[in-house]
């Protein structure tokens, strides 16, 4: 396969960059399971760390991943 | 009613009403799998339930609103509800219209929330008195609902024929866990199951990729093509009743009544039969598709509230599709709660109402108003910042703790071979609404078929 950089797949309805996904999918993993199991065996504890794990993966994943899209703006309409 | 609770009531819904926003706009997301974890996650923590039922009202009133913006903005659905009313949309977006658009679906929007709640009462009186036979043979009901969710669905005898396999593969799981000893007898895995079936196409669509001829065949090149349409500004504090014509208010009002009684068929069936029955015989294709636009969001916003509410009220079991998808986490979150104890048994008929109506007035107003107002701005925000692959590993990761938190590693397996089978079905036609149904008769009908 030649290399090039722009080869996305649609995955549930969008483009994604298969390596960029599975980064995302280990990160926020990690994220939800590793807190999940650090947290102290306190009901419901290990369920808010996981929670918040998987949204600090989310914002670390939202930073250094751009979206797959293209956006051009059309002219204003005047109607 | 304590003072609180009301607060936390009206809080959650805000942020119900903003994180939705967002999420709605966002393009391809699953009404089940965005909006079942998190109000799962809720319940768990053992949040009140008059604040998760609130909560629950005000997200999918404002996912409802905004899942249409992209339609009209880019021709993109932000929902699989939303897909029906692409057509219509891209119609008045090649008249220079998208403004038109987001404003007469957000109007026909807010007209299915206050058509649908109120009907939604008064329906679910009229099944109480029935309530209690309908409890006693629930998984008969749910045997039948896979049934007539199956004849109704676009691939009918894969959809019955897949039945008992699929029953078979859940119990069989559920057996093996309990004769290894990985829950103890009186713990049925359920949660990891359904959010498995969710995230079905996903997991199925990356298997698919790993293998390098599927990869090679389906690979796309460059960027998704996106074409924002910037609409008109508006002035003051909208108001739907002067967006809308009288016949399109007529419309809506009537769809969303239909789609109140019809709270038990799938929601995109019936939008899309009403929708375009009752529009056709419009000539002037602006018209035409405004009036389809309005009344098809009007419907779907009906079916979804009234598919929650007329369960939630009458009976305290999920039997529709909206209540076995979306909302099952307020029937059914084990161990907080159960079939036989959940928001329909500790929560008395007006709570349930008065918890709704605040869900849904916040939401209206919050949504709405930024819906009509800065709609070009939610959704190129969405669309420049929010990659799709953190979204996907996002909803990937709370499967994998929820699975594990079932049942422990070994489950984390069995609901990716949940997800494969479900995903390769989903793939053939065979609904989220049959394997849900299933998923609930599947005891039962093992019980039956066993003897």
């Amino acid at each position: 396969m030649e290399k090039r950089n722009d080869i996305f797949y649609d995955v549930w309805g969008d483009n994604v960059s298969l390596k960029d996904l599975l980064i995302s999918m280990i990160a926020s993993i990690a994220g939800t399971l590793g807190g999940y199991l650090l947290a102290p065996n306190d009901q419901p504890l290990p369920l808010i760390f996981g929670l918040v794990g998987g949204i600090v993966a989310f914002i670390i994943c939202s930073f250094i991943f751009k979206p797959k899209r293209h956006i051009t703006k059309e002219e204003e309409v005047d109607s | 009613m304590d003072i609180t609770i009301l607060l936390l009531m009206v809080a959650a819904s805000v942020g119900g009403a903003v994180l939705y926003t967002i999420i709605g706009v966002a393009p391809g997301t699953d009404e089940t799998a965005v909006l079942a974890p998190v109000t799962l996650a809720l319940v768990l923590l053992e949040v009140p339930p008059q604040v998760v039922l609130a909560f629950f009202i005000s997200a999918i009133v404002a996912k409802k609103l905004t899942d249409s913006i992209p339609v009209a903005i880019a021709g993109i659905p932000g929902g699989v509800m939303a897909a029906p009313m692409v057509e219509h949309a891209m119609v008045l977006k090649k008249y220079g219209l998208p403004d038109v658009s987001i404003r007469k679906m957000a109007s026909g929007s807010v007209i299915g929330t206050l058509v649908s709640i109120p009907f939604s009462v008064l329906v679910a009186s009229l099944i109480i008195p029935y309530a209690e036979a309908i409890s006693a043979h629930s998984g008969l009901i749910f045997f039948l609902g896979a049934v007539f969710l199956a004849l109704m669905s676009s691939s009918k005898f894969l959809s019955l024929v897949i039945i008992l396999p699929f029953a078979l593969l859940i119990q069989g799981l559920r057996q093996l866990y309990w004769d290894t000893g990985i829950v103890p007898p009186e713990t049925t895995v359920f949660v990891s199951f359904f959010l498995g079936i969710t995230i079905g196409p996903i997991i199925f669509k990356l298997f698919e990729l790993t293998n390098k001829e599927s990869r090679n065949s389906s690979q796309i090149l460059g960027f998704k093509e996106i074409s924002l349409k910037k609409p008109k500004p508006v002035k003051g504090f909208p108001n739907p009743f002067s967006i809308l014509t009288k016949q399109e208010v007529g419309t809506s009002a009537l769809t969303s009544a239909l789609g109140t009684l019809t709270f038990f068929l799938s929601p995109v069936g019936m939008t899309i039969f009403l929708g375009e029955s009752l529009t056709r015989h419009i000539k002037d294709p602006v018209k035409r598709a405004s009036r389809a636009i309005s009344s098809m969001d009007g419907l779907t916003n009906a079916a979804y509230l009234s598919g929650t509410l007329i369960p939630l009220l009458a009976i305290g079991l999920p039997l529709s599709p909206m209540a076995i998808g979306p909302a099952n986490a307020l029937f059914n979150a084990p161990p907080i709660l159960t079939p036989e104890n959940n928001i329909h048994h500790i929560l008395s008929m007006g709570e349930i109402i008065f918890a709704s109506v605040v869900g849904a007035v916040i939401a209206l107003f919050i949504t709405f108003y930024a819906t009509i107002k800065y709609s070009n701005e939610i959704c190129s925000f969405v669309f420049k910042y929010i990659p799709h692959e953190a979204m996907i590993g996002l909803f990937a990761g709370l499967v994998v703790m929820l699975a594990f938190m079932d049942a422990g590693w070994v489950n984390i397996f069995g609901v990716i071979l949940i997800a494969l089978v479900s995903g390769l079905l989903h793939r053939y036609g065979v609904n989220y609404g049959v394997m849900f149904m299933i998923l609930y008769a599947a005891p039962w009908l093992l019980g039956v078929v066993g003897n």
